[in-house]
């Protein structure tokens, strides 16, 4: 029974010896960075092996030499194995790899259109990254800066957080295209949110009385900072009289909308954009 | 009156990450057949905060991507990788498929489960950054024969990004330990 159990031992330690029995010890570098390339001392012959997130390097390596790693083979950051499998076993060491200076911005930024003055509606979010596209943790400053036609460039810095640099503010008061920029050192990545012009403010129309039909124009349909409505945004006039509601929708045709109502009795007619409600008319019967 | 509302958002807000972290811890074991165990915690997430179905989609599909990718590197099948991996991260692991069947490698990924923090949220939920502790069993083999095994935990960076149906993995980088 004993002797039985002593070979049993004998052959499990066997089976793992190939795997533990430990290689002289690979001595590596315990931090690298991205794209640089290093060499590894190495006493003996075997197979070299360098496992990292998106690249596996195999080798065959003799005694006395070093084994180069090339900067290519090492541009990805992270954990990397090295392995080195000779006729005594493997033995493996970890390299991580961290990633190079700061050179890349991916830059994202919402939304494309926005109302004017509208408070926290412009956000951005910009990644930071080196040449290899590894995020860069490290933190790293990242200027945002606004421009709108006519108005001085205004910046504002932000300190990136494990690679992530964000922003949010409130669009402008007037319309028209807000570039924005976000730069690190000098990689910039512009983009362009066009800034429109919010609910109407201060609607008002006036009614010209024909033959058959009244007529019916707005003032130019302006928002409260002044900015006027696109042509096609919709504009309704509602009537109501003895025979109920109707309503006529028309597009803005350059600043103002305009609508025909025939009115046989009293009526009153009113107009709304969008959220605004504007002055109401009242007829007391044809016009 | 502003202090009030405050509170309770803040309260709100806690309500919401628990919630999480409650719902993570009792449907790890349904999905525990399946898909590798992630546990979310959301505490302290920035600047949006987070829906409780998003961050169950977010957990969901963060593991269904950690499953793709081990059975990727496992059977050196970078077709295994489209549905919830995508971007860099893809690439990364595309080329890494790529040069393992060059060199006849094969890498066995045992999952033992993610303590995954969510760190940022961006204000149109356009990208969710992760912090992920995961435990794993790594065999790594050339051929018949085992040329690494080891149990580790590592650290990742994670960047996820919704599609219309899903939470996309878009950057896995793996981090010091001193990394957070």
């Amino acid at each position: 029974m004993g002797r039985t159990i002593f070979h049993l031992s004998a052959v499990l330690l066997a089976s793992a010896l190939p795997l533990f029995a430990q290689a002289p010890a690979l001595q590596v570098p315990a931090t690298v960075t991205a794209g640089q390339s290093f060499a590894i001392p190495r006493n003996g012959r075997g197979t070299f092996y360098l496992v990292g997130p998106s690249h596996v390097l195999k080798q065959n390596v003799d005694a006395g030499r070093e084994i180069a790693i090339a900067g290519r083979d090492v541009s990805t950051s992270g954990t990397y194995q090295a392995i080195l499998c000779g006729s005594e076993g493997c033995t493996s060491a970890t390299i991580q790899v961290l990633s190079a200076a700061p050179e890349r911005l991916t830059f994202l930024l919402h939304p494309s259109r926005v109302p004017v003055n509208t408070p926290n509606a412009v956000n951005g979010t910009a990644i930071v990254s080196d040449r290899f596209h590894n995020t860069v943790v490290a933190p790293a400053k990242v200027d945002f800066r606004l421009s709108l036609a006519g108005e001085e460039i205004s910046t504002r810095s932000v300190q990136s957080v494990r690679g992530i640099a964000w922003f949010e503010i409130g669009s402008r008061p007037k319309q028209g295209s807000l570039q924005v920029t976000a730069a690190l050192g000098d990689t910039t990545e512009p983009r362009v949110i066009q800034q429109v012009a919010s609910e109407a403010c201060g609607l008002r129309m006036s009614a010209t009385p024909g033959p058959h039909a009244v007529t019916l124009q707005t003032d130019p349909i302006r928002d409260c900072a002044g900015n006027p409505l696109p042509d096609g945004t919709i504009v309704s006039f509602t009537k109501t009289d003895a025979a109920g509601k109707s309503t006529v929708d028309t597009p803005i045709k350059k600043d103002r909308a305009t609508a025909k109502f025939e009115v046989s009795g009293p009526a009153h007619i009113s107009v709304a954009c969008g959220e605004a409600l504007g002055n109401e008319i009242s007829f007391a019967g044809r016009p | 009156m502003k202090r009030l509302s405050r509170t309770l958002m803040a309260i709100a807000l806690s309500a919401t990450c628990v919630a999480i972290l409650v719902a993570r811890r009792e449907d790890v074991p349904v999905l525990a057949a399946s898909l590798p165990k992630v546990v979310l915690s959301a505490e302290g997430l920035a600047p949006r905060a987070i829906e409780q179905r998003t961050g169950e989609v977010v957990t969901h599909d963060y593991a269904q991507a950690w499953q793709d990718l081990a059975g990727a590197l496992n059977a050196n099948r970078a077709d295994l990788l489209g549905d919830y991996i995508t971007g860099e991260a893809k690439t990364r692991l595309t080329q890494r498929i790529s040069d393992q069947k060059k060199t006849g490698l094969h890498t066995l990924v045992v999952d033992n489960g993610h303590q995954v923090k969510a760190v940022f949220y961006s204000p149109d939920g356009g990208e969710m950054q992760l912090e992920d502790r995961v435990q794993l069993g790594i065999k790594i083999t050339d051929g018949e024969k085992t040329i690494y095994s080891a149990d580790v935990t590592q650290k990742y960076l994670v960047l996820m990004t919704p599609g219309a149906d899903r939470w996309y993995l878009r950057s896995l980088e793996s981090v010091p330990d001193k990394a957070f």
